[in-house]
């Protein structure tokens, strides 16, 4: 049984609860256990690094440091604390100038910048991987049409050796379709939803979101599939941002392998815009 | 064009070989707010090299962007476009200068938050932020809609040791964020 040092991040403990609920589910049937960091801190998000760098690596730092004792796996569901943390330890493990002065900060702790960081595209692949997704799955996915949404800072990492193709990344596609749903092709994979100027530039965030949800809905697809939570909130808002009509439901990729295992969805009841009509396209195997 | 000082001023906040740039317009291509800017990522990047120092520090461009990182995957020199946005907002906010508050208004009550509670209080940032602008309704209907659907929390989450993490931000950025 692996075990990975689960980081939730703030997102999945407030907005996104339901995430990690899901997470939790599907890692389980899997044998994957998650020990949550303890003491977590925010990871410093967006906002850190545009107000002081410094302050941003500390944030990142100090999860990391906690984390290296055990020397697991540290697994960030969400893109932003993904992106974040990876951009740390790559730099405290190269940059011995900043490693002091971050540990400085930090002391006590120590951060050496030893740890992988793990997305949740990647756990999948590395913990469970596409043959045994594809053999364990207990439901029919057949009849519901997914569009990967992968959103900008998963892969979008300058300086950075990323899992994934930056420009056209495939992994979560492969994913899906080992879990037996339509995949459908698309060119907004990567197009950016607004990102955190929701309340500031709520326009933005409603041109640009709405973009995408009209692309996927021209391709005939059921659903938006993402693993970023600002993505779902940001497209799952847009019936409160203006956009009331013509919506199509946004699962997290747990939530794909929940039904998939399980032919329901235990945060049906978290989703803005409803999801029933594509639960119902389950079928029982 | 014999001011160089901010050039190298913007070239050592951001980390970034800005002389390195071309002007391929590929940062500006793939940009998607280029439309909603005064002044278009390339443009920006040409007018630190002349110096403009002004004209880059009060544009709302860089207030604009969403550090979406697309201009710097992109880039052909390697220059990551969206870190020297970044370091003009530093710039800009330090000069007091800059074009938009709502950002940095908003990441320095999120930053307060973090400060506070060790993780994120989302209502907290937000209503601080709303009371700030004196806009509580325009977005209420939103709020409660995500509060019904369980997405919003009342109560904050707490780091142990909140001492430790306060301190840490006393030394960095001292007692209270924004301005
Ligand atoms: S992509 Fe790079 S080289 Fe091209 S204009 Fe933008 S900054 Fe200059
Ligand atoms: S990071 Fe900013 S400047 Fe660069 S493409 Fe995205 S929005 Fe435009």
């Amino acid at each position: 049984m692996a075990t990975l040092t689960y980081y939730p991040g703030c997102s999945l403990k407030t907005s996104s609860k339901f995430y990690e609920t899901s997470i939790k589910e599907v890692c389980s049937f899997y044998g994957i256990r998650l020990k949550e960091l303890s003491d977590w801190s925010c990871c410093g998000a967006s906002a850190a690094h545009t107000v002081d760098e410094t302050l941003a690596h500390v944030l990142a730092a100090r999860n990391i440091a906690m984390a290296e004792a055990d020397g697991n796996h540290f697994f960030a569901p969400c893109s932003a604390c993904y992106n974040r943390s990876k951009i740390t330890n790559e730099k405290i493990s190269k940059d011995k100038e900043l490693r002091e002065e971050i540990n400085k900060l930090i002391s006590p702790l120590q951060c050496l910048g030893t740890i992988e960081i793990k997305n949740i595209i990647e756990v999948f692949h590395d913990y469970v991987g596409i043959e045994r997704i594809a053999r364990e799955i207990q439901y029919d996915l057949s009849a519901i049409k997914v569009v990967p949404y992968y959103g900008c800072v998963l892969t979008r990492i300058p300086g950075v050796k990323t899992f994934d193709d930056v420009e056209d990344p495939v992994s979560m596609d492969t994913l899906l379709w080992a879990a037996g749903t339509k995949l459908v092709k698309w060119p907004f994979k990567m197009e950016c939803c607004g990102a955190g100027k929701t309340l500031t530039n709520k326009d933005t965030t409603l041109r640009l979101s709405s973009k995408i949800m009209d692309m996927a809905l021209t391709t005939g697809a059921d659903m938006i599939v993402t693993s970023c939570p600002l993505c779902q909130m940001n497209l799952d808002l847009l019936p409160y941002l203006g956009k009331a009509e013509d919506n199509l439901p946004v699962l997290f990729l747990s939530e794909v392998f929940e039904l998939a295992l399980f032919g329901r969805l235990s945060g049906s009841g978290s989703h803005i815009i409803p999801v029933d009509g594509a639960v119902k396209k389950v079928k029982k195997k | 064009m014999d001011n160089l000082e901010f050039l190298h001023e913007t070239e050592k906040v951001s980390g970034e070989k800005i002389s390195t740039c071309y002007q391929c317009y590929k940062c500006t291509n793939g940009c998607p707010v280029a439309a909603e800017m005064d002044i278009v990522p390339h443009r920006i990047i040409r007018h630190i090299i002349l110096g403009n120092k002004e004209k880059v520090l009060t544009s709302k461009s860089i207030w604009t962007c969403l550090q979406c990182i697309t201009c710097s995957v992109r880039c052909p020199n390697d220059i990551d476009v969206a870190r020297i946005f970044d370091a003009l907002r530093k710039i800009s906010v330090k000069e007091h200068c800059e074009a938009d508050k709502d950002t940095w208004l908003f990441d320095s009550f999120f930053l307060d938050s973090v400060r506070k509670h060790g993780k994120l209080h989302e209502l907290e940032a937000i209503m601080n932020y709303k009371l700030a602008k004196r806009d509580l309704f325009s977005d209420a209907k939103m709020g409660i809609g995500m509060f019904l659907k369980g997405r919003m929390g009342i109560l904050p989450h707490n780091v142990k040791d909140r001492k430790q993490l306060r301190e840490i931000f006393k030394k960095i950025v001292g007692e209270r964020l924004g301005r």
